[in-house]
């Protein structure tokens, strides 16, 4: 009896990594090899240290996305959610003495009231994700110039340099930004695999009128989605202020959207909904950030690592159609 | 529900077919939103609070903006009621690239202006053309597909020139072309009207709406947008469509293209892509006039009177608040609007089983 209960349950349960995350490893690992080898100064820690940075960012936003993805939604209103999330914090920070948690906990705030307002307009008005927060991206991004009034917030104090890139920013040698986006990813990855709360997207995702008649409560789960997304937009706004300098321009967070969008659909999300996995999000950030710093090391333009990543989420897609189209066949 | 309806009150009915209207018609709602506009701002002239004139003159100058935002909306309208999650987020980085290749050929090498415009068209929809691919043949999702040709077409743009401008005579005295005309016989009774609306937007305006409405072709992209399973079993090439409505959007980003140099009297390599873009506010477009993001359904004219609906409101903001804050409003009043005809789109989907 047990035994059967065993065997149900590791049926019913996903394997815990899938072939594009396999693949992903394979492809970073060899990026990096050739990498090693072209430019000596690659495979150092004054290297390998501001990549890791600089993931953290989109690999944050991208565990949010990944979930808004896996119930058939998309968010492409983060990129102008982070400049709100960034100003308000920037400014508060400018002009009240707070200290590390009280900024974060502003910020995190902020990004979830935004969440829940694309997710009420999302779950209880019945609209297409993609058309709502196209609005409300032109709506975030009125109200973040309106924060910065004309100009720039300039002489930010460091004290969100815990998540930056100098020395207060790392524990032995791992770059603390880069740590919290390791801990929420395996959170999430859990979440998501192994509590009824965290499937329950899946299964929007898949059907959601099934889901909804298998009692699922649609509307609320799509809400917290939303919400989800805005709390580690708010996160990841602070690890862009810490990474930045003393200034805070309003291009911040400007075409954020896409990249994370780009790193959730090479990590082998499934844009229909109903797939995908965290894990391949944070390593589809991790590749997206390797070529950026590579094209950067080898010397060449630094805008064709755009091309590149054009060229990847192209391969990375083909590569799960393909394997679709080969499930299907068997 | 009919014996309902018969009970009641015949003035009563009367109000519920106007709502019905408006709210299923997206045409007469946008004609009367346009109005409400356009008579706000003539009110606030009047009174003062406008920091310039907003007269006929000023809204037919404002037209020059209608022409790559009208033509945009019309593409992203033809891919997007080619149904089955259809959307082009690359034609500002298309426009873009397409914008250099003209540069090169007729600033550079002296190309005649006819070849010139017809080379930068082709090259567009030949852009486009990989997009119908990698979508249609290969059953890519339209937003995977653009998203990553947005970002190839967008850095090939900014590489093939070393990111400089292409600014050499010729181009500069293109500018001509987005200058306001006098109309020949009527000219005089109606303000100057902007050269681009009659050589690029109503040529577009007028094919699009003859390709849609009068041809095989127009027929089928509505039969596999609204279902595609369906067309498949009656026998039409539902590939091949869907592949065109690609090529076609493709086309008409290669004209905005020379639109756009002509404009700036320059060839930029971030010309189609530099803030926002302009796939966000074609969309945008498309959406507020009627198309139905799932396909299959939406009109030209709808789109038009978008456009102007857009932007004379914009223009008119322009002129309402002061400096760097203009802008910014209108970046409030497309989100709003936007959101509002979601909404409504939401409401009538569940109230009236759809709109037209």
């Amino acid at each position: 009896m047990s035994l059967l209960k065993e065997r149900a349950r590791t049926k019913v349960l996903p394997s815990p990594v899938t072939g594009q995350e396999i693949v992903l490893v394979g492809v970073i690992a060899v990026l990096w090899a050739a990498l090693a080898v072209s430019t000596p100064a690659f495979l150092t820690a004054g290297s390998i240290q501001p990549l890791l940075v600089a993931t953290a960012p989109v690999a944050l936003v991208g565990v949010g996305m990944t979930i808004v993805i896996i119930t058939g939604g998309i968010d492409v209103s983060v990129g102008a959610a982070i400049m709100v999330c960034s100003v308000i914090t920037a400014k508060v920070l400018v002009n009240a003495d707070v200290n590390l948690g009280a900024a974060v906990l502003i910020s995190v705030l902020s990004g979830a009231a935004l969440g829940l307002v694309n997710g009420v307009l999302i779950a209880y008005g019945r609209v297409h994700a993609i058309i709502i927060t196209f609005g409300t991206a032109n709506l975030f991004m009125w109200l973040g110039l309106q924060i910065f009034g004309s100009g720039t917030v300039n002489g930010i104090p460091a004290t969100l340099a815990f998540f930056g890139r100098g020395q207060e920013g790392r524990t032995l040698g791992v770059p603390h930004a880069f740590l919290v986006t390791i801990l929420i990813t395996a959170a999430a990855w859990w979440w998501l695999r192994h509590t009824a709360g965290g499937r329950h997207f899946f299964a929007i995702g898949g059907d959601t009128q099934a889901a909804r008649l298998a009692g699922v409560r649609v509307q609320r789960r799509v809400l917290l989605a939303y919400v989800i997304t805005g709390v580690l937009v708010g996160l990841a706004s602070c690890f862009v202020i810490a990474q930045g300098t003393s200034t805070l321009d309003q291009s911040v967070g400007s075409g954020k959207e896409l990249a994370v969008i780009a790193a959730v659909v090479i990590g082998g999300t499934s844009i229909m909904g109903g797939r995908g996995s965290v894990l391949g999000t944070l390593l589809g950030a991790l590749l997206v950030q390797t070529v950026s710093s590579g094209v950067t090391q080898l010397g060449w333009r630094s805008q064709l690592s755009d091309l590149f990543v054009g060229i990847f989420i192209i391969v990375a897609v083909g590569a799960d159609l393909l394997r679709a189209r080969a499930r299907r066949s068997r | 529900m009919t014996a309902d309806t018969l009970e009641k009150p015949t003035r009563k009915r009367e109000r519920t077919d106007l709502t019905r209207l408006f709210l299923t018609q997206r045409i007469p709602l946008l004609a009367v939103l346009i109005v409400i506009v356009v008579v706000t701002f003539f009110i606030n002239d009047a009174g003062g609070y406008l920091t310039a004139p907003y007269d006929f003159d000023y809204m037919s100058a404002s037209l020059i903006s209608a022409v790559p935002l009208a033509m945009l909306g019309l593409a992203e309208m033809l891919v997007i009621l080619s149904g089955r999650g259809g959307i082009d987020l690359s034609v500002g980085a298309i426009v873009s690239l397409a914008g250099m290749i003209f540069g090169f050929a007729y600033g550079e090498w002296g190309w005649p202006l006819w070849l010139a415009i017809i080379a930068t068209a082709g090259f567009g929809a030949l852009l486009g053309a990989v997009n119908g691919f990698l979508v249609s043949y290969i059953g890519f999702p339209a937003l995977i597909a653009t998203l990553a040709t947005f970002y190839a077409y967008k850095s090939i743009a900014i590489v093939i020139n070393n990111q400089q401008p292409i600014s050499t005579e010729p181009i500069q005295q293109l500018f001509s072309l987005s200058k306001s005309v006098e109309l020949p016989i009527i000219g005089q009774y109606i303000p100057d009207v902007p050269l681009g609306i009659f050589t690029f937007l109503l040529p577009t305006v007028v094919a699009v709406w003859l390709l849609l409405a009068r041809t095989a072709y127009g027929r089928r992209l509505y039969a596999i947008g609204t279902n595609d399973v369906a067309a498949r079993w009656a026998g039409l090439p539902v590939r091949d469509t869907r592949f065109k409505a690609y090529v076609y959007a493709g086309l008409i980003s290669g004209l905005v293209a020379v639109v756009t140099v002509a404009q700036f009297a320059s060839a930029r390599p971030d010309a189609g892509v530099s803030g926002n873009g302009m796939a966000l506010p074609a969309i945008t477009i498309a959406v507020l006039g009627g198309v139905a993001i799932t396909g299959g359904i939406g009109r030209v004219a709808g789109v038009v009177l978008a456009t102007l609906l857009i932007v004379w409101l914009n223009a008119g903001i322009l002129l309402a608040f002061v400096g760097n804050e203009g802008s910014q409003y209108q970046l409030l009043a497309l989100g709003a609007v936007l959101v509002f005809a979601a909404l409504l789109n939401g409401l009538t989907n569940r109230k009236y089983g759809g709109a037209q």
